[in-house]
């Protein structure tokens, strides 16, 4: 664990020193141009943070946060999990405490702390919402809305609705990682659906001085916000390309990068040719049917579904191990494919092979591994971590243009 | 939402139950008929649609769910939630992205979706009537 932080700060500070050298010698030869911003950064596939070691298939970054306005009151958060199948950054409230990093919440109208209870599919996450100055790469967005996990209660208690329906996921085990990085096709976690309900939904709420909280709408601006879309430029979307694991039952590490911006800069241009690009909904998704059936599921790519998360009661599932509820087929790789269609007018199809292996037979210590897959219930088709391994794959924010391209899309 | 009064449960129980899980969500409720169950649909203005599918024998053998917010499970499955919460506690690894299916022989449920879009479902499989069709469940 030790070598594996080393490794990762050391490749965080890397990129830096090249910005500073790329920086000059743009400065000397072309005075005129804007120099380019740094926008790619390291993304790593390893087994977790020292709290919650052993996780498969989370994609980690590091983040840079500051106090509003400050240029020293900053920390780099590591393994923040990147995921591409929801918005906003979500920081867990006690590894900032030990960075050193206080951040305010936010107040609404009536001076109440506004806090947020999210549903995620293992779970609800719980705490105030506050802002924060964000880098990452050469890139900064100033101000941003985040979510602080109130994982040591420091603040008003959950109302009863959350986490009532499973569980409250607001520490660094729960999660596998110090926070989640939403870096999904919109900008805001809700959207217009918390802004103006007669009936507010349970996501936002207002809490008073007494611990009370009530639910609350929350204005396009103050709910939590995926940073990208704050990013001065290069803010229409990310590419994320990641190798495949080299040993099919597991690598323990696997470093790939996130690039910020799409067709805004000379490295992240959409390709001429053999792009598929899926529109999304307002759900954010396209639909998805597998193989050769006849329901049209809906469907995402999301890098924080640890595997391929569909439905099949012909595959055989894992009932004993570390995998228990995945799948586990006989005869192993098992061939599979689905056929996705890009919502609405777009209307791109394109056919995806897959394999499902059982993975049991996982490296012991590998945390990279290609080929999982999972029951997802039969109402949907996830293209979970396995799908990024040997992709590069564009996510397209709601609204944003590059390339001739509008989001919301998904594109490989 | 907050679910302090006791009230019957919707999956196996009768439909009356279907106007505590309304007032509760303060939606509207609208009825679909076919041959062999009815559909009581109770949706929000925000966009949380609840249907509750009712056998000709007034029980309600299936609840399916959708929308930007999860509705109250512990109401909407009843007895049943326990089960469930269960099956939640024991996901192993556990995850943020986890989708849950739990299928028993008389119990079936499943759980997922993400922001903007929560999805699932629950059902009695020995409760399903002649000619019903899983598919039909949504």
């Amino acid at each position: 664990m030790q070598i594996r932080f080393k490794f990762a700060l050391l490749s965080f500070s890397a990129p830096a020193l090249l910005a500073a050298c790329f920086g000059n010698n743009n400065a000397a030869t072309a005075p005129s141009a804007p120099s380019p911003v740094l926008n790619t950064m390291a993304v790593m596939v390893d087994s977790g943070p020292a709290a919650a070691t052993g996780q498969i298939n989370h994609a980690y970054v590091t983040v840079k946060v500051c106090s509003p306005g400050s240029q020293t009151l900053c920390a780099y958060i590591d393994h923040v999990l990147l995921d591409t199948g929801s918005w906003g950054l979500r920081l867990v409230g006690s590894v900032l405490a030990a960075n050193g990093i206080a951040l305010n919440a936010e107040h609404d109208a009536q001076n109440q702390t506004i806090e947020e209870c999210v549903t995620f599919g293992g779970g609800q996450t719980w705490g105030p919402v506050a802002l924060a100055d964000i880098s990452m790469a050469g890139e900064v967005a100033a101000g941003v809305p985040v979510q602080i996990m109130d994982d040591s209660a420091a603040g008003a208690p959950p109302p009863a609705t959350c986490g009532a329906n499973g569980t409250l996921i607001n520490d660094v085990s729960g999660f596998g990682a110090n926070g989640v990085l939403g870096i999904g096709v919109f900008a805001q976690d809700c959207g217009a659906a918390c802004v103006a309900a007669a009936t507010p939904l349970p996501i936002y709420f207002g809490c008073g001085g007494a611990g009370v909280c009530t639910a609350e709408n929350v204005a396009l601006a103050a709910q939590v916000t995926n940073p990208i879309a704050m990013f001065a430029a290069d803010n229409n979307g990310v590419i994320i390309n990641l190798p495949n694991p080299q040993n099919a039952n597991g690598d323990a590490t696997l470093s790939g990068e996130i690039t910020f911006g799409i067709a805004t800069q000379a490295d992240n241009a959409l390709p001429l040719t053999g792009l598929t690009l899926l529109a999304a909904d307002a759900n954010g998704e396209f639909s998805a049917t597998y193989n050769g059936g006849t329901t049209a599921l809906p469907a995402l790519l999301d890098s924080a579904t640890d595997s391929y998360a569909f439905d099949d009661p012909s595959i055989a599932v894992c009932t004993a191990g570390d995998f228990i509820g995945y799948y586990c087929p006989v005869v192993s790789p098992q061939s599979l494919f689905a056929v996705n269609t890009g919502a609405g007018a777009n209307g791109a199809v394109s056919t995806v092979q897959f394999a499902v292996a059982d993975p049991n037979a996982l490296v012991v210590g590998a945390s990279a591994l290609m080929n999982l897959g999972g029951g997802g219930g039969s109402t949907s088709f996830t293209w979970g971590m396995p799908f990024f391994y040997g992709r590069k794959i564009f996510i397209g924010i709601d609204q944003r243009s590059g390339g001739g391209f509008t989001g919301p899309y998904y594109a490989y | 939402m907050l679910c302090v009064r006791t009230v019957s449960a919707a999956l196996g129980g009768n439909s009356t139950s279907i106007i505590a899980d309304s007032l509760e969500m303060q939606g509207s409720v609208h009825a679909y008929s076919s041959p062999q169950f009815e559909i009581q649909e109770i949706t929000t203005e925000s966009g949380v649609r609840v249907r509750e599918f009712v056998g000709r024998d007034g029980l309600v053998f299936a609840v399916a769910w959708s929308g930007p917010a999860e509705p109250n499970l512990p109401q909407l499955l009843g007895v049943h939630f326990a089960l469930y919460h269960q099956a939640r506690l024991a996901q192993a690894p556990p995850g943020l992205h986890r989708a849950l299916r739990l299928a028993l022989p008389d119990l079936v449920i499943e759980s997922g979706g993400h922001m903007r879009a929560y999805r699932g479902r629950a059902y009695l499989p020995m409760h399903l009537p002649a000619g019903a069709s899983t598919a039909d469940l949504q």
